[in-house]
């Protein structure tokens, strides 16, 4: 069984971020990590393979220090690496993503294609969708469980009220959500045997994808109104108060 | 500018509330207003969606949307995009909405912006980062349809009556690997995973003992998409299990509110929860340091806010 | 002579599969200063001194040495006289004060003996559960007839008129009226000299299986033992960019073992000492140091010598989880109460962690929620809690506090506020409580806020020995850069990490714990209190100020000039009982027993005090959190803090 997973470089998921006077978030070159999110499935993908016998390949694109995200998955026990590094991606959105992401993954064989749900960072969603769809193959989202089933697999899915059973045949791209699995911690010896896995470095054009027109751009950024932030209150008011923060949160 | 739509999620038992949310606010965007409702219940739900201001209804009751995910939908959509060339379609913020909106975007070549907050047509849509203290205003540009994945209740439903006219359409089955759902599982009583949920509502030393829990429980039943969860303290001593524990040692989450009752805040569980985007705590002792990052703080009793607030977001859930 | 023959080489055959074993082992580099070496030679073997730990076990061990030491000539002239019948010793045979010495020891050793049975079979106590208690009931007796056959041949030859002074030896003066002076004493004579040589030749081939190899292997294991303070971890040099071959990740199999760890393994006498105070073993842990050493030395037992170096062919068991499982390894929080005990230094805590290394860096195999706590050392924030380093220099409010910019004067101080003083709210109270005080008494001081990262012990004592490396050696370069060469922390394990262990990375620094610097502030009368203060106190010993590092005076005199009464505790000073957050354990979960922190706190509150002091945060963490699960009114409070309200200083109550 062969697993590529894709893996994203994120900034400092607990740093505080800024703004830079072009609205873009000033990145700390090399204050960054592998996703969170994305561990999960790199650990899905490990126990599958481990069980199914097959590789894992790693699959990120970002800029160059995106490796070193590459390399965590190749030190908790991936196969091979794939960097799609380009100055041209700066700032690609979910579709252009997706459309580079799909030209990479197409030039190998695979019978399945792991991401997290969403990322730490964008907290879209919607890309590995598009990816499934761009890359014709089935496709579930907030997989919990999942498991080879005769020629397919047989997932576990989270909904609002639950969880589907679904059956999906290969190949087939999965979102995994936080806590389907507990991501292994890589060992010295993992992170030593990392260094002479193959990595292969392309660039979008090496894939022969064109067309990376933005298509969203920032307006404007305002402060939004202030929000009761550290208010205390007590007495009658207190269930009020909350029930309206509640509101205010969309959560009722 | 050409119409604007809304995919409406529906079911047997009736039409979400995220359907009509999005058309109220699609009214307010000038230009025709349309509804997709695709699976078993859309022609039912034509008449609810006429009145909150849909005059067009494309509806197919065929099985096959309810038992395989985004592909079909994706794929009736584009046919219907390519007959009537709508500008801009609203989609819910849901797994299904952003299956289906995923998907789509991979036929339309179109731009996808999620999570949006406010939309003001098919070329500028707003979202909130940085926890939601800063506001961002993104312009829209590229091949129509747009497609905007708009988060939960963002708008309020209000009905403007009026009728809409059902257009019945085939289901397109694209051909290719679609997965399928076979069995589905409604966890009424346990709810959503900690680390998955919306809302998540942690009991502390300050319960006393197991059974307040269960009040904890009920505030959450009523909520609503919400988990229940522990601090140490209270998983140490036997009240819940190890899996309700939040902090350092147990779960980390980071929902939308989280609501910590009779918790001290010591570090070892603020790790776990300090990701939510909203705060709030509730403890008799004023000096408790989760008071300080909480985002509202009440002191009180939890024993007398935790059933009235029960109570009151009954009482708003129902008007 | 045949005789002798035939035990030397039993011995030597026994004892070489030891030899091999040891000759094959990595050597540890403990050769330096050999005077400080020798003193403790002197002192612990010689002086008996860690066994008088003890009162009566330690008297019963001191008769049996001393009486071997000098009763080991008598072994030779008994061996002599077997050969030529009245031959006694040159110079001293017949010497008064030598009779005089044989007779009184020989009787001390039997004394032991006897007290030695009285201990095992009527008091009875727990720490000798799971000790092979027949084996040593045998040795006992063994040497029980040893001495019994000493006496006896000496009364004999009294007998038979061939001792010159009789009266010098009065026990076997007393003893020899059982005999005539005719033939049955003659036979009897020859008797008790050839059971006597033949007891010990038989204890001697007997030797290298049994536990009592230790008569031999504790004088070069004292020898060997760390010179300095119990915590300092011995470093263990991991360079990734080197060969591959020179990379030793701790212990995974016994072939890893050094040769100290070894001898360790083979000075064992299961006497259980460290058992008793094992913070683990006393809250029902499966842990106890003295059956992890045991088992250890099983396991190296079964290993064949004759295998020859490892090539590869023959797969050493790993020795977790064979030997001792992933529990009892992970139980344990390094708190060095077993090897304050221990009376022939053996060193479990170093073992202990040398099985982590290997099975953290090499198998990644440990407590799952221990890798929060690593994941936030090593991510980009590098503290437990992976708060963000900006978030250092929060709890300073309104205080008067110089932070260092690079490029700064350095000061004479440079306070280590470290993660938890930073982060957690119970010990951000110490930290103010620290900097007021400070700025009372006008000390040049500085903090290093947001450059200021984990000094990796935690990380250390769990095993993750390449982490704390990297650490370390960032720590050492801010230090470097910044000219720091003085430096005062407030937590037990920051101060003993700084002060023991990152010289060995390059660090000069004079390195001091907050209640030694307040004490000494005190004393120069830099801060003056009224002892208006009233109350009682008692005082919790952290393991890695106290026993670790000796520091046990300090936070006492500091508490002392706030006026409190105070009460100690059963267990204090160095044999305080640990608050259970050593050993990397604040952040793993405790799943059997009771909890060591409740255990603790429970002594604590018997003492009747109205306020626990403590000295660390991890201390005041684990107590605090014991004091509220017991529903308690006692206080806890950092000495600091108690001694800033003595002065009057502003401090919110914890």
């Amino acid at each position: 069984m062969n697993v590529t997973v894709l893996a994203k470089f994120v900034p400092n998921p607990t740093g505080t971020p800024a703004l830079g006077p072009d609205n873009l978030l000033i990145r700390d070159a090399g204050d960054g990590a592998l996703d969170p999110g994305d561990e999960f499935g790199l650990e899905l993908a490990l126990q599958l393979v481990e069980a199914q016998g097959g590789e894992v390949t790693v699959v990120s694109m970002g800029p160059d220090e995106a490796l070193t995200g590459v390399q965590r998955g190749l030190a908790m026990g991936a196969h091979r690496g794939l960097l799609v590094t380009d100055p041209a991606l700066k700032g690609a959105d979910a579709l252009v993503t997706a459309r580079v992401l799909a030209a990479a993954i197409a030039r190998s064989t695979y019978d399945l294609v792991i991401a997290g749900v969403e990322s730490t960072d964008g907290y879209t969603g919607t890309m590995p969708a598009t990816l499934a769809e761009l890359l014709g193959v089935a496709s579930v989202t907030a997989v919990r469980k999942l498991e080879p089933d005769g020629e397919g697999f047989r997932a576990e899915r989270q909904t609002e009220s639950g969880y589907d059973v679904l059956t999906a045949p290969k190949p087939a791209l999965v979102t995994v959500t936080a806590g389907a699995t507990d991501p292994r911690y890589p060992s010295l010896k993992g992170i030593m045997a990392a260094k002479s896995k193959p990595v292969e470095t392309v660039t979008a054009a090496g894939l022969g994808v064109a067309d990376l027109a933005a298509t969203q751009t920032v307006a404007a950024v305002t402060e939004a109104p202030a929000k009761a932030g550290g208010e205390i209150v007590s007495g009658d008011e207190a269930v009020t108060r909350i029930a309206d923060l509640l509101t205010e949160a969309k959560v009722i | 500018m050409g119409a604007t739509w809304v995919y409406a999620e529906v079911t047997p038992e009736g039409t979400l509330p995220s359907a009509l949310e999005l058309l109220t606010k699609a009214r307010t965007l000038g230009g025709d207003v349309a509804a997709v409702a695709l699976g078993p219940g859309a022609t039912n739900a034509a008449g609810e969606l006429g009145a909150h201001g849909a005059t067009t209804v494309y509806a197919s009751d065929d099985q096959v949307f309810a038992d395989r995910p985004g592909r079909p939908a994706a794929h009736t959509l584009h046919q219907l995009i390519g007959q009537h060339t709508p500008s801009l379609i609203l989609f819910p913020g849901s797994y299904e909405g952003r299956d289906v909106a995923g998907c789509l975007q991979a036929l339309t070549g179109s731009t996808l912006m999620a999570n949006v907050t406010d939309v003001a047509g098919p070329s500028r849509a707003q979202t909130e980062i940085f926890g939601g203290t800063k506001i961002v205003e993104v312009d829209l540009a590229g091949p129509e349809p747009r497609l905007v994945l708009v988060r939960p209740k963002s708008f309020p439903a209000e009905p403007s009556g009026g009728t809409a006219e059902v257009v019945m359409v085939d289901a397109v089955t694209p051909t290719g690997p679609t997965a399928t759902i076979v069995e589905r599982h409604a966890e009424a009583a346990t709810g959503p995973k900690l680390e998955e949920a919306n809302v998540v509502i942690a009991g502390g030393r300050g319960l006393g003992g197991p059974e307040p829990f269960a009040m904890l429980d009920d505030l959450a039943a009523a909520i609503g998409g919400a988990a229940v969860g522990a601090s140490r303290a209270a998983v140490d001593a036997g009240w819940v299990p190890y899996a309700y524990q939040v902090g350092q040692t147990g779960k980390t989450v980071k929902p939308e509110v989280y609501i910590a009752a009779g918790i001290s805040g010591a570090l070892q569980h603020v790790v776990g929860m300090k990701g939510a985007k909203r705060i709030v705590a509730i403890n008799k002792d004023a000096d408790a340091p989760i008071l300080k990052i909480a985002d509202l703080g009440v002191v009180g009793d939890l024993f007398q806010i935790v059933p009235a607030l029960t109570e009151e977001v009954r009482r708003r859930a129902s008007s | 002579m045949a005789v002798i023959a035939v035990a030397v080489v039993v011995f030597v055959r026994r004892a070489s599969a030891r030899m091999t074993l040891l000759r094959a082992a990595p050597a540890a580099a403990r050769t330096a200063d050999p005077g400080a070496r020798a003193r403790r030679e002197l002192a612990h073997v010689l002086g008996q001194r860690k066994l008088f730990q003890k009162a009566l076990p330690g008297v019963m061990h001191a008769f049996i040495f001393w009486g071997f030491l000098v009763l080991f000539p008598t072994i030779i002239e008994a061996m002599l006289a077997i050969v030529d019948d009245g031959r006694s010793l040159p110079v001293i045979g017949q010497a008064p004060w030598f009779l005089f010495l044989v007779d009184v020891f020989a009787t001390l050793v039997a004394v032991g003996i006897a007290i030695a049975f009285y201990i095992r079979k009527v008091q009875r106590p727990d720490r000798f559960r799971g000790s092979h208690m027949e084996e040593a009931d045998k040795i006992l007796i063994a040497i029980l007839g040893i001495v019994a056959t000493l006496l006896l041949w000496n009364a004999t030859k009294i007998a038979l008129g061939q001792t010159l002074h009789p009266s010098a030896e009065p026990v076997a003066n007393a003893l020899s009226n059982l005999f005539g002076t005719g033939q049955p004493t003659e036979t009897l004579e020859r008797v008790f000299v050839w059971s006597h040589v033949l007891i010990v030749l038989g204890f001697l081939a007997y030797l290298p299986k049994s536990k009592h190899l230790h008569i031999i292997t504790a004088v070069p294991n004292v020898y060997f033992a760390k010179n300095g303070p119990s915590g300092h971890l011995e470093k263990l040099e991991i360079d990734l960019e080197g060969p591959e071959e020179d990379l030793r990740f701790g212990v995974a199999t016994a072939r890893d073992l050094s040769k100290k760890q070894l001898l360790d393994l083979f000075s064992c006498t299961e006497c259980g000492r460290c058992q008793e105070v094992c913070p683990a073993w006393n809250t029902g842990k499966p842990l106890s140091p003295k059956l992890l050493i045991m088992d250890l030395r099983d396991a190296v037992a079964g290993v064949d010598p004759a295998a020859g170096e490892p090539t590869g062919e023959i797969e050493l068991q790993p020795l977790v989880p064979n030997a001792v499982t992933d529990e009892v390894v992970w139980d344990c929080v390094t708190c060095g109460a077993c090897m304050r005990e221990c009376p022939v230094d053996i060193e479990h805590v170093d073992t202990i962690v040398d099985l982590r290394r290997n099975l953290v860096m090499a198998e990644s195999r440990f407590p799952t929620e221990a890798g929060t706590m690593l994941r936030g050392v090593e991510g980009p924030n590098q503290n437990p809690w992976s708060q963000p380093a900006s978030a250092r220099t929060d709890w300073i409010g309104d205080i008067p506090v110089r932070v260092l910019a690079p490029g700064d004067p350095a000061p004479e101080y440079l306070f280590w506020v470290g993660c938890a003083g930073a982060f957690d709210d119970r010990a951000k109270k110490t930290t103010q409580s620290v900097a007021r005080l400070l700025n009372a008494a006008g000390v040049d001081w500085a903090v290093l806020g947001g450059r200021e990262r984990c000094t990796g012990d935690p990380a250390r004592r769990m095993g993750h020995e390449y982490l704390f490396q990297m650490l370390a050696e960032q720590n050492v370069a801010t230090f470097a850069d910044a000219g720091i060469t003085k430096v005062v922390a407030t937590c037990a394990h920051c101060f003993n990490t700084l002060a023991n262990e990152y010289p060995d990375y390059g660090a000069t620094l004079e390195v001091v714990h907050h209640t030694e610097l307040l004490s000494h502030l005190l004393a120069e009368r830099k801060l003056l209190t009224t002892p208006g203060a009233s109350g009682t106190v008692t005082y919790h010993d952290a393991c890695y100020l106290g026993r670790h590092n000796g520091r046990f005076d300090p936070p006492r005199d500091v508490l002392g000039s706030t006026g409190l009464t105070a009460t100690e505790m059963e267990r204090a000073r160095e044999r305080s009982f640990c608050c259970g957050a050593g050993g990397a354990r604040m952040w793993m979960e405790e799943d059997a027993g009771t909890r060591i922190n409740d255990t603790r706190f429970a002594e604590a509150q018997g003492t009747g005090a109205d306020t626990l002091a403590v000295a660390c945060p991890y201390c005041f963490v684990m107590l605090d959190d014991a004091a509220k699960a017991a529903g308690s009114e006692m206080r806890v409070a950092d000495v600091a803090t108690l001694l800033a309200e003595a002065l009057g200083e502003p401090t919110t109550r914890p």
